[in-house]
């Protein structure tokens, strides 16, 4: 497609879907804002795995910055929200970054291994400060999110079009971001990282960027669906989470923008009217992840020899 | 009362140690040969400990029977485990081989979901063998359990890839993958072998685990994730080095119960697990291969 008609299109699916925003009754919109949550963390993921080739297990645990970070500080400061959303993201956009610089050497296994770290220290973290986070028995969210001009959010309907508004501005920035020379860069790095490197780019840095991008619209997502639920646990921002982008986003292949948002949003959908799956839910998954992984490789892998330098 | 806690501190971490330094034995197994970060170790325990547990249910079986039967069971399910992930993918990209490992490891968490149900289950104590005491030191039955089973497969293991022959093709297959190829060693082989060694080493550790704190559907990630800080302690290339990492995890991990009653013990374990990654200079800190 090219890509004045990519771009229409892409303008033209955000459009549908605020359209079915209005249309729907608003108990539908339920499960669909939980698709959408979803849907933004797959976005959040690409930025550092499609864009920059380095996986995170860790996406989970920075929506759950956001989503502690700010009912936390909206407990202190009710009404603060124009002040501490931006704190929120700004908070995980730092911390992502910061743990990523000295990671980016660690090479595909190590690093998957120490984001998985992260994701348990944060909910180690959660637990054992139960004064502040509420522990394992959650946290009701005590004030609404405030847009200033607008008022109070509340409502399936307006968190609908705040999941939406995000997700879109999440797809702009990666847009922008991969035809940007940022993105050439992090290109580079995901194809050939000591080429990259060779060719004067600064391989940690513009990683940590990509990082700590995805993990501030992680955040976002978070700060959203905390004050949407009306009650945090640290179930919520788990691994599960974390896994559960990793699967759509290798199901829609990384480095695509719609095709991960679309697998999340229709494969979620459809797997929830699944209710028969029960039990079955988690081996679906797995299945799922395996089939998507290998059916990807025997299609890069068509036409070429099958050992590599003969 | 000093004694008495150290005495503690001692018992509990060994029992546990054991179990993290068998599971980092795998862990650097399947490393060695493959390269390759395996996310399902964990479950390579779930599954062996479980079925484990439903033949100790249909039968009686004695101590060498369940040895056998532990082996036995680990080593096929490291084969199907091989034949799942790397054996479909060898000349994939490292990150597509390291996520197929994750996929293997939601599968079989939840095929021990449908089978098996999300209740724990208490694995007996397969193997006579009894309390210690000598002096102020005391060890448990399920500590002495596991550290003999963890010291016995230290021992087995390093015969087998010191003195046999397919022992020291899979070593220079670890060291070069193309020489060893061209010396007649077949890899592939080697790399199914070393992930059938960590499949019955993961059923020897749930026989070590089993008794202590029972097998449930969702241990298996962070007890994988506890081996694979266990072989990073111990640097991935000396058996001994690796198994000792295990123990000194478990100690630290005992000390950590007994002082901060362990609620933080987790994000000490994994904050130790990162800084190290960052800080040591061993072979995979360095991740690029061409």
């Amino acid at each position: 497609m090219k890509p004045r008609n990519y771009r229409k299109a892409v303008i033209l699916f955000f459009l549908v879907l605020a359209a079915l925003g209005f249309v729907l009754p608003s108990y539908q919109l339920l499960a669909f804002n939980q698709h959408l949550f979803l849907a933004i963390n797959v976005l959040a993921l690409n930025f550092c795995l499609g864009l920059g080739g380095q996986i995170s297990l860790a996406q989970g645990a920075f929506a759950g910055l956001g989503a502690y970070g700010s009912v936390i500080l909206h407990g202190f400061f009710p009404g603060a929200s124009p002040l501490i959303v931006p704190v929120c993201a700004g908070g995980a956009f730092l911390a992502a970054a910061l743990l990523s610089l000295p990671m980016e050497r660690l090479g595909e296994g190590f690093l998957a291994m120490a984001t998985l770290g992260v994701s348990l220290i944060f909910t180690n973290l959660i637990l054992t400060f139960d004064g502040l986070t509420g522990g394992s028995a959650g946290l009701m969210v005590s004030a609404p999110l405030v847009i200033p001009g607008v008022g109070e959010v509340s409502g399936d309907r307006e968190y609908f079009l705040l999941f939406l508004g995000l997700l879109a501005l999440g797809a702009y920035v990666f847009l922008s971001l991969r035809k940007s020379r940022l993105g050439r860069a992090l290109q580079a790095c995901k194809d050939d990282p000591p080429a990259a490197s060779s060719c004067g780019v600064n391989r940690p840095m513009v990683r940590a960027l990509a990082f700590g991008l995805g993990a501030a619209l992680s955040a976002l997502s978070g700060v959203l669906y905390g004050h949407y639920s009306g009650f945090i646990s640290p179930e919520q921002y788990g691994l599960e989470l974390s896994l559960m982008a990793l699967l759509f986003l290798v199901i829609g292949g990384p480095g695509n923008l719609m095709r991960p948002i679309l697998a999340a949003l229709v494969l979620e959908t459809a797997l929830g009217q699944m209710h028969f799956l029960g039990d079955a839910r988690t081996l679906c998954n797995g299945l799922l992840l395996g089939a998507a992984l290998l059916l990807g490789y025997w299609r890069e892998s068509k036409g070429k020899p099958l050992l590599p330098g003969l | 009362m000093v004694t008495l806690y150290l005495a503690q501190i001692v018992n509990s971490g060994l029992a546990l140690g054991a179990v993290y330094g068998i599971m980092a034995l795998g862990f650097s197994l399947i490393y060695n040969s493959s390269r390759l970060i395996n996310f399902a170790q964990g479950e390579l325990l779930l599954l062996g400990g479980l079925t484990l547990f439903s033949l100790s249910q249909a039968a009686h079986l004695g101590p060498l029977t369940a040895l056998l039967a532990a082996g036995g069971c680990g080593y096929l399910l490291g084969r199907l485990l091989f034949a799942t992930t790397l054996g479909l993918s060898i000349n994939a990209s490292p990150l597509r081989q390291l996520m197929l490992t994750v996929a293997a490891s939601l599968c079989w968490q939840g095929v021990a979901i449908l089978v098996w149900g999300k209740n724990p289950l208490l694995l007996p104590q397969l193997l006579p063998i009894p309390e210690l005491r000598a002096g102020p030191i005391f060890l448990s039955r399920d500590t002495a359990t596991a550290l003999t089973l963890a010291v016995c497969s230290v021992l087995v293991l390093s015969l087998i890839l010191g003195y046999t022959r397919i022992g020291r093709a899979i070593r220079a297959v670890s060291m070069n993958a193309v020489a060893a190829r061209l010396q007649g060693v077949n890899p592939t082989t080697c790399r199914a072998l070393s992930f059938a060694m960590a499949g019955a080493l993961g059923a020897l550790a749930a026989m070590a685990v089993g008794p202590q704190t029972m097998l449930r559907y969702d241990m298996g990630l962070g007890i994988g994730l506890k081996g694979f800080v266990a072989a990073t302690i111990g640097g991935y290339t000396s058996l001994w080095k690796v198994f000792f990492g295990g123990l000194a995890l478990g100690a630290l991990e005992a000390v950590l119960v007994l002082v901060f009653s362990g609620e933080l013990k987790e994000t000490v374990t994994y904050a130790l697990l990162i800084l190290l990654l960052i800080l040591a200079p061993h072979a995979g800190g360095h991740g690029e291969r061409s």
